[in-house]
């Protein structure tokens, strides 16, 4: 943790409540993004946590939105955290666009399975920048320059190809 | 609309333009509804990512 000055008391009962509050539950939706890595989502958690305490001016938000609030920011400390991982010289290539869409064996979740389908169910366009983006850890900036398409359409086809997963998840009983 | 919402979600946004987001959300009660709708699909999405995530040191 940074520098911060001495906490107050309140300070380490807002950390603890946030904790008490969200810890479990952000541990069990992490550990799924970091492939069951129990180490990783526990760093990921409490940096999280005190990402929340620092912009707690932000935490009047209503509390649905607060949780969402805590979900975004750890998916970017899971993607950070890939992106140096894979960063690094000794570590293996990431798994390419048929290993991410196929899981395949054992290993095979029913959701995985339906939602490997949903994405099937898209348009070419949108399918792809949702593999180019969040399922390779890639910011909108690099997906656009790999895609050869300026940032605004990446972004704008991201939000469609959302909105059009989520309305096929809805149909599939999928998502809540 | 602000297409930028489902990035946010994502959170492939890079970091000042999710710090420029964050200030909007502040006014934007739209978005602010919109990404609690669209948080699903994420958590749908690392049922894959689990899967292929296994890059392990």
């Amino acid at each position: 943790m940074c520098a911060v000055l001495a906490h107050s008391k309140d300070d380490e009962q807002r950390i603890a409540l946030l904790y008490q509050q969200f810890g479990g539950p952000l541990l069990r939706h992490v550990r799924r993004s970091t492939g069951n890595d129990l180490q990783w989502a526990e760093d990921v958690v409490q940096e999280t946590i005190v990402r929340a305490w620092r912009n707690s001016a932000r935490l009047h938000w209503e509390p649905g939105l607060l949780w969402a609030w805590l979900l975004t920011v750890a998916r970017r400390i899971v993607i950070d955290g890939r992106r140096r991982r894979s960063a690094r010289p000794t570590e293996v290539e990431p798994p390419e666009a048929d290993t991410i869409s196929v899981p395949d064996g054992a290993d095979r979740t029913l959701s995985a399975i339906v939602v490997a389908d949903a994405l099937g169910h898209l348009s070419d366009e949108h399918r792809e920048v949702i593999e180019q983006t969040y399922l390779r850890d890639r910011t909108i900036s690099e997906a656009a320059e790999i895609l050869g398409i300026p940032p605004g359409t990446v972004k704008s086809r991201l939000y469609y190809a959302i909105r059009a997963l989520r309305e096929l998840l809805r149909e599939k009983g999928a998502a809540g | 609309m602000h297409p930028e919402v489902a990035a946010y979600v994502l959170g492939v946004l890079d970091d000042d333009e999710t710090e420029r987001f964050e200030r909007h959300l502040d006014g934007c009660a739209d978005c602010r509804r919109e990404i609690q709708e669209l948080q699903e699909v994420p958590l749908a999405l690392d049922e894959l990512k689990q899967q292929s995530s296994r890059v392990d040191d």
